[in-house]
């Protein structure tokens, strides 16, 4: 596990979301996606993680509901709303404006 | 969509957060569980994957606590923590809390009330439509000096005729009463008579059936009668079928056409309103000069009430006999009828408003004290992590909870002292029906409370977070910062010189009232009943009814003698004006005073002494030379260090309902009797003539006196058989007011004696709020001294200096407040001017004794403190920290 890199907010909120895009997913289990899917660069802190899931339920990006898990016990999936999809192409846009600006600066020689 | 969604999830929050916090235990237990899972799958033992798993994790309280913050109603939520742990830490001191909640209570209660009864006698419009227009219509003459003229048949009917300013004008007789022979013994019922438009201009409609048709007006028996709201209600029984009964009033049949609806401001005990033009022996609605009518007339939009009192006042200068600087008034209506009590009300006002604002202090001044001793436990949440924001939160929620319930307690204290000044005996305040409590008075005063005890509340908390804080922790308590105990310092003074202002206002009215209590009436009211006859004997023809009265109420054992009267002394007399025949007569300017017709033992009844010549004599009558009797003022004003017996006037008698048939007759003054009060006990002692009622010379003879009668024998007794006696001569013969004189002139002193009665209960309440702040200020300073007077007692002070030492700071609080308060009285005493009798505004009595009671009190207040504090025992002192 490399150190962890400092995640912003917002940007803790896109990879969230961008993970659940296909399916609904528990809580440990989008942590373990962001750390698998980055290449171990990225480790999201309990602390940060669900502090972010809760924030996105209560402004309605996200839906969650409780279902039987693979160890038999509930747990809680989380899904994206119809809302929370068009929020993630716009963050997904503004990220890519963003990063090549940030891109553009740091390449100048 | 995505506010349904957030929708959703704030109403899960709201509603079942218990089930939401369970559940994200669940949810983040579930998530260790998994990487605990994982470590042991990855070859760690059980405990070290355990232990893992945890670092990993972080605090889980703190992630738990992360979490809850995210959700919606956090806000609500640690509102509703913080005022559940106000009312612990109030449960905590229940004194404390019971006085800062039964201080502001009554603080509110009162003023509610007060305010509310205010309100609705002073400022609700009547509830007329378009009440504004409605104006009571009276003329004024300076040069007859009268400044309240009613209107006489003829003056109504040009008025009536001529105006180009009034869309109605109607007149009244406002009370009268007639006998009600109906079922059971005959009752005196209350009339108002009305000429027709009278309830199209005030524009309310019947209850049931009609009002008048014209034609009813115009034929002198029309028969019908509509009758009130009240008496329908009262003697009817509310009877729905009650049109077309007949009812028997005197002698005549009445058939009942309508009820009026209930007008409470404007005919409070009023049971029927006859027409006006419906008697037939109301001969004198004819007569120019009998002036007693109420005329009121509601303004044609548009017009200003200026331009119609000009046109009225030009209508009444032509008709003849008039005085030529006669002129109309106008006066609202609404203020017609509260006119007189205007001034007493705001004194009362001004005085609720100083006890809330002693009330607030009070409270100010607790909570201040309070916050004082709570050094230890801010100190702890500074250390913990509390941000002043947090700290404000928490002990604005106390506030809002002590404030919240004084003003629960308060409404309620107001609401039962409404009812109770409902049905305070004695209390004639005009419209006092249908008082409630009034919504902006309950907010403004309740807001001032509410306002106080947050600010208080909070406002130490500014110096408190920024105190030193290991000192504070260790010890347990906080200094008593110098600026926190200068603000205790005025909150006292201030205090005690609104007290201080009451009780001098409070004892001025009480000087005041005792003197009028113990003005020299002129004559000796013990022992003496009286009563009220009222006839229709306009004609010399009735002097037998008088006659035979007198003759069988004198002959009642007991009685000592009787006699007759058209004035009543400490109620009213009518006006005349003098002729001399000594001097040069002024006809515009001729001398006012107080006429009276009387029968030949007036004097010996109402015990006034003869200063010289003789009373009248049973020979005094209609076929002797015409004599009169003058008071010792009249004497003193116009043959000032003469004799005047012997001297002729004629006295122009202006009294209600007369007028002189050319120029009266020159009378010989055969006495002088000492001055009798006639008007009110407060008024100025004037100057009266008597004449003896067999030579009344007056287009229209005695058809009213009042009888007077005295005797040792028992009041009530009395009563019923003077009663006999005047039935015996004419059966039915309304009997009223029957009571004896010291009842009619306590009813006098009555709204005298009501202000004082408040009055004097305000400023008690505060000079109990005040000893109390005063107790409760000093003693808290004082504890917080404990080591400090220890440490004196130990090196040798003795008990008695630290008492000293104690006391005298008390004291000092309350001599500067009441220095204050003294100057303050000085200005505020001089609001209270015209309604002072005989008492100056500066009276040093008054003064001296307020302060001398302030300070007494006070230093009761103080003493305690100062005893407690001298019995220290400087070890324990030392010891506590």
């Amino acid at each position: 596990m490399g150190k962890p890199n400092d995640l912003v907010q917002g940007t803790l909120d896109l990879l969230i979301m961008k993970t659940i895009l296909l399916e609904p997913m528990h809580g440990w289990a989008i942590g373990k996606r962001i750390q698998q899917v980055s290449g171990e660069v990225l480790q999201v802190q309990q602390g940060s993680l669900y502090p972010a899931l809760h924030r996105l339920e209560q402004q309605g990006w996200i839906k969650a509901k409780w279902a039987e898990s693979e160890t038999g016990r509930q747990a809680k999936f989380y899904a994206l709303t119809g809302a929370g999809r068009k929020q993630l192409e716009a963050e997904t846009a503004n990220w890519n404006r963003l990063s090549a600006a940030i891109d553009l600066i740091v390449a100048e020689a | 969509m995505r506010w349904l969604a957030q929708l959703r999830v704030r109403l899960e929050m709201l509603f079942e957060r218990g089930k939401a916090a369970a559940r994200l235990d669940e949810e983040l237990r579930d998530h260790l569980e998994r990487q605990i899972a994982e470590n042991v799958a990855a070859g760690m033992s059980t405990e070290e994957a355990r232990f893992a798993a945890l670092r990993m994790f972080g605090n889980p309280a703190l992630v738990r606590e992360q979490a809850r913050g995210t959700w919606s109603w956090t806000g609500v939520e640690s509102l509703l923590r913080d005022l559940r742990y106000g009312v612990r830490t109030l449960r905590r001191s229940p004194g404390f809390a019971a006085v800062a909640i039964l201080v502001m209570a009554l603080g509110i209660g009162i003023n509610t009330a007060i305010f509310s009864v205010v309100h609705h006698i002073l400022l609700e419009p009547l509830p007329f439509p378009q009440s504004e227009q409605l104006y009571a219509i009276w003329a004024r003459s300076d040069a007859q000096g009268q400044s309240r003229i009613a209107a006489s048949g003829p003056d109504f009917l040009d008025y009536h005729d001529q105006n180009k300013s009034f869309s109605t004008i109607a007149e009244m007789i406002p009370q009268f009463t007639v006998t009600w022979t109906g079922d059971g013994d005959p009752k005196l019922v209350n009339c108002a008579g009305v000429s027709d438009d009278f309830f199209a201009m005030l524009g309310v409609h019947p209850h049931l059936g009609r009002f008048y048709d014209p034609s009813e007006y115009a034929r002198l028996e029309s028969g019908s009668i509509v009758i009130s709201y009240r008496f329908w209600k009262n003697q009817l029984q509310g009877d729905p079928h009650v049109i077309g009964r007949v009812i028997h009033f005197e002698e005549d049949a009445q058939t009942i056409i309508g009820v009026a609806p209930p007008m409470p401001d404007l005919f409070p005990d009023t049971d029927v309103y006859p027409t006006l033009t419906t008697r037939p022996s109301w001969d004198y609605m004819k007569w120019r000069g009998n002036k007693f009518l109420t005329v009121m007339g509601r303004l044609k939009p548009g017009a200003s009430s200026a331009s119609a009192a000009d046109d009225l006042t030009t209508i009444l200068r032509r008709a003849p006999g008039e005085p030529p600087d006669v002129r109309v008034q106008l006066v609202p209506l609404k203020d017609d009828l509260v006119g007189g009590v205007h001034v007493q009300l705001q004194i009362i006002m001004a005085a609720t408003a100083l006890v809330l604002l002693i009330a607030c202090i009070n409270v100010a001044a607790l909570l201040l004290a309070r916050s004082t001793r709570r050094g230890a436990e801010v100190a702890l949440r500074v250390s913990l992590g509390a941000g002043p924001r947090r700290l404000a939160q928490q002990f604005m929620a106390e506030g809002l909870v002590l404030a919240v319930s004084g003003c629960a307690l308060g409404v309620l204290a107001g609401w039962f002292g409404l009812r109770l000044m409902g049905r305070l005996p004695g209390l004639q305040l005009p419209r006092m029906e249908g008082i409630h409590l009034n919504g902006a008075a309950l907010l403004t005063t309740a807001a001032v409370a509410i306002g106080t005890t947050l600010l208080f509340g909070w406002a130490p908390q500014l110096t408190l977070s920024r105190t030193n804080l290991s000192p504070a922790l260790r010890s347990g308590r906080t200094e008593t910062g110098r600026s926190q105990r200068r603000s205790f310092a005025w909150l006292v003074i201030a205090e005690i010189a609104c007290s201080v202002v009451l009780s001098v206002c409070a004892g001025l009215l009480l000087r005041s009232f005792w003197r009028v209590e113990h003005v020299e009436p002129g004559f000796q009211p013990e022992q003496m009943l009286t009563t009220y006859l009222r006839t229709n004997y306009y004609t010399p023809e009735g002097r037998p009814f008088w006659r035979d009265v007198l003759a069988g109420v004198s002959a009642l054992p007991g009685v000592d003698s009787a006699a007759f009267a058209d004035c009543t002394p400490g109620k009213g007399a009518a006006t005349a004006t003098l002729l001399f025949s000594d001097r040069a007569n002024d006809p515009d300017h001729a001398p006012p005073t107080q006429g009276c017709w009387i029968s030949g033992d007036f004097f010996k009844t109402s015990g006034t002494p003869l200063l010289r010549g003789r009373f009248f004599a049973e020979n005094d009558d209609a076929d002797s030379p015409p004599v009169v009797i003058v008071n010792a003022e009249a004497a003193r004003q116009y043959w000032p260090g003469e004799n005047p017996i012997g001297r002729r006037i004629g006295v122009n008698y202006t009294g209600p309902g007369r007028v002189g048939k050319g120029a009266p007759r020159m009378r010989e003054v055969v006495g002088v009797v000492g001055a009798i009060k006639q008007g009110g006990l407060d008024s100025a002692t004037k100057p009266a003539v008597y004449m003896p009622y067999l030579q009344d010379e007056t287009s229209h003879d005695m058809a009213t006196m009042s009888l007077f009668v005295r005797s040792s024998v028992h009041a009530p007794a009395l009563a019923a058989s003077v009663r006999a006696r005047i039935h015996a001569v004419r059966p039915n013969q309304p009997v009223e007011d029957l009571e004896p004189m010291t009842d009619l002139l306590a009813q006098s002193l009555a709204t005298r004696r009501y202000s004082l009665s408040l009055l004097g209960a305000f400023a008690g309440l505060a000079v109990l709020l005040s000893a109390l702040g005063i107790y409760g200020v000093v003693s808290y300073t004082t504890q917080h001294r404990t080591r400090e007077f220890g440490v004196r007692i130990a090196l040798g002070a003795t008990r008695g200096s630290v008492m000293s030492h104690v006391f005298r700071q008390g004291l000092a609080l309350t001599a500067t407040g009441a220095a204050r308060g003294a100057g303050g009285a000085l200005w505020a005493t001089q609001t209270l001017s015209h309604i002072l009798f005989e008492v100056s505004p500066l009276d040093p009595v008054s003064f001296v004794c307020a302060v001398a009671l302030l300070v007494f009190i006070s230093t009761f207040a103080c003493l305690l403190p100062a005893w407690r504090a001298s019995r220290l025992d400087p070890m324990q002192a030392l010891r506590m920290e």
